[in-house]
Parts: structure tokens; sequence; C-alpha cells
């Protein structure tokens, strides 16, 4: 859903009941924080409730959504996810910025426990998947129906099924601006 | 009803992965993966259609079909799997993830595994595709056609599959390619 430009109240409001896609972020998030914190202290009240939250949303959040995120991934500010959903997403890390639309599969190959990595500023396009140990550098564009497993170079754009490298050295900033700043450019400014 | 009870104990085993797992396991692995419960549903819708020429068991009807209805709603629009009545899915049957999978109209052998938004046949077609023993079929892959696809056969994430394929090839791409032959999928078949 798009964050609203303007400090309207009431369409915040909207955008934070509404999006399912953040409502999988926020689950996520939770869920980082238990490994994180469960690895760190043990049980101590914080991890109880986090498990607690976690052992009752998880299932109806993923009924809603059709979207399972792995607890451990590392993932930067200002990720956008679709709010339509069906996204299996396991990688090692997902970089700040980075915008995934609906029907995506990032995960491992079978037999092979070694994870993808997607960079910064990454616009993936809806129906693609990402298999195997590939990195996708920063600012690249995956087109929709893309299929990779291969390393992906920084500001590259890939399509095809399998897929390859279609153009290097694109912007994709309009691209993701599309969007209507979904990531608060302040805060991208900043960092 | 012991063949039902025999092809059960195979789905099971392929996620619990051991021979003699307690109930309490079996029960805690049925509860965590949700393609599981998608494939029990499916053995039952399958075992009240074969009970029909049974009417000793006519009694069972009811409740079982009102059983089927609800595991039905909850697996096609809660996890969105969809494993129609007119499929014909052999032993040990693996689903992996969730979301988007529709196999319809079609016949899979013994221990095959789909991923997740995995299309096999199609509503149009009355004749779909005839899948051999042991077939890979990775995440977002879709078979369609009145074809024969060998046993052993690996078809890889996001491949899309219109023709025949020989036994044990692995098959990449949209159109799909046969870019290996005598493939070895055992390794990335869970426990089949």
């Amino acid at each position: 859903m798009r964050w609203p430009g303007s400090d309207a109240f009431l369409r915040r409001a909207v955008v934070w009941l509404c999006s399912t896609g953040l409502l999988v972020l926020a689950l996520q998030r939770i869920s980082h924080r238990y490994i994180e914190r469960r690895a760190l202290k043990g049980w101590t009240a914080e991890t109880l409730l986090l498990r607690l939250v976690i052992a009752l949303g998880r299932r109806p959040i993923a009924i809603v959504t059709k979207c399972d995120l792995a607890g451990d991934i590392t993932i930067g500010h200002g990720v956008y996810l679709s709010d339509r959903g069906f996204l299996i997403l396991r990688p090692e890390r997902i970089g700040s910025g980075t915008l995934i639309h609906e029907r995506v599969t990032i995960g491992v190959r079978a037999g092979d426990p070694a994870k993808p990595v997607i960079g910064d500023n990454v616009w993936i396009g809806p129906d693609c998947v990402i298999y195997g140990n590939v990195t996708v550098g920063n600012g690249a564009t995956i087109l929709p129906g893309s299929v990779v497993s291969m390393n992906v170079p920084a500001r590259a754009v890939v399509a095809g099924n399998p897929a390859i490298i279609v153009r290097r050295q694109f912007d994709n900033a309009e691209l993701r601006r599309t969007l209507n700043s979904v990531i608060d450019p302040k805060r991208l400014a900043s960092t | 009803m012991s063949r039902y009870r025999d092809v059960v104990r195979a789905d099971i085993r392929r996620c619990v992965g051991e021979h003699e797992a307690s109930t309490r396991r079996v029960l805690a692995t049925v509860w965590e993966q949700m393609g599981l419960q998608a494939v029990l549903v499916y053995r039952l819708g399958r075992w009240l259609k074969d009970v029909r020429w049974q009417p000793l068991l006519w009694p069972l009807l009811p409740a079982g079909w009102l059983l089927y209805a609800l595991g039905l709603v909850i697996v096609r629009y809660g996890y969105g799997i969809r494993l129609a009545l007119s499929a014909d899915i052999g032993p040990g049957f693996w689903v992996g993830h969730f979301g988007g999978i529709e196999v319809v109209n079609c016949r899979l052998g013994e221990h095959c595994s789909v991923g997740q938004h995995t299309r096999v046949g199609s509503t149009e077609d009355a004749e779909g595709p005839e899948v051999g023993d042991g077939v890979w079929i990775g995440a977002h892959a879709r078979i369609t056609g009145h074809i024969r696809i060998g046993s052993g056969s690996t078809v890889a994430p996001g491949a899309r599959v219109t023709r025949d394929l020989p036994e044990r090839a692995l098959v990449v791409g949209d159109p799909g390619r046969v870019v290996f032959r005598g493939y070895d999928n055992s390794q990335i078949l869970p426990r089949a």
C-alpha cells in the first residue's frame, strides 16, 4: 500500500491497519528481535511476550497474507513488501530501500544451505524467483517473471527465464519512486 | 481401507523423516506443515470417493464429506493449496510451503514433490500430464498439456514444461530445455 505523502492522519491510519505487507514485515521484525534476544539473554519477560505474539499471530497472518518470511533475515529499513502477498522469502539479508512485489520466492537451492543476499535499493518485480548461493548487488533491477540463479552486479537490469543481464548501470530510483515514497526520502538521506 | 492407511503413512513419513515416529511428533508435524495438511485432506476426499462402492461404510459418508468440506475451505482458501480430486497422486507426496499451488487433472507417481506456486495440469484440459515416480517440481514451475514426464526428472524453479521429458532429466527455463540427462535428484528429494 502506498505511504501517503502528506501528513494526513486518517490516510496514515488506513495504511497501518490495512497494509498486509506492513503486517508481514512487522511480524518478521518481531521474530527477528525474538531470535536475537533469545540467543543473547535467554528467557526474559520480553522474550516471553514476543514468543506469545509470534505463536498467536503467525498462522493467522500467514493465512491472511499468504506470506512466509523466515525470522532470521536481517531486513534493512524502508523495505516495501507488496500487499498482494504470496511471498516466500528466506534470504540471508535484505538491504534497505528494497521493493519486493507479489508472488516472489527468494530461497535456497534444494540440497544446498547457502542463502541468497539481496542488496540495498533493489527493485524486484512480480513472479520472480531468486534461488541459490547468489548475491544481488545494490541498486539492481529484476524485471517481472525473472528466474535468477546467478550473481547480479550492482545497478544491473536482469530479465528472462533463466535471467540474463539486459542493461548495466541503470538507475532505478525513478522506478522505486513510482510507488510514491514508500521509502521516506529523509530517512534514506540520513543513512 | 488398508491401502489408504499405507498411502497416508508414506505421506507422513516424507515429512517426519522417521519410520517409527512418536504420535506426538507426527501431530506436531501435521500442525506445523501446511502442505501435509493439504495432502491429508486430499487423501480423505479420495477415500470418500472410493467408499461409494462399499454400502457398509455409507453411514460414515455425511460426517466424512462434512470434514472434507471444512478441510477444503482451510486448505484451498486459507493456504492456497489446491489438490483437486481429479488428480491421481501416488503415495509419499510432499508439498513445500504454500500459496498458489494447483494440481488438477493429472497423474503423479510415487514420492513426488512440488514447491509453492506450482501448477500441474489445468482445468481446461481433460487429460493432463502423466508424471513418473520421484519427480521434483520446483517453485513457480508450470507443467501443462497431455505430456509424459519420466521418473526421477527434476523441474527447476520457474521452468515451464509443455513437452515430453525423458527419465532423470533436468529441465530449466521458459520454454523448458533439458540441460542435463542422467541427473540424480535423490539428494534434493526430502527423505524419499
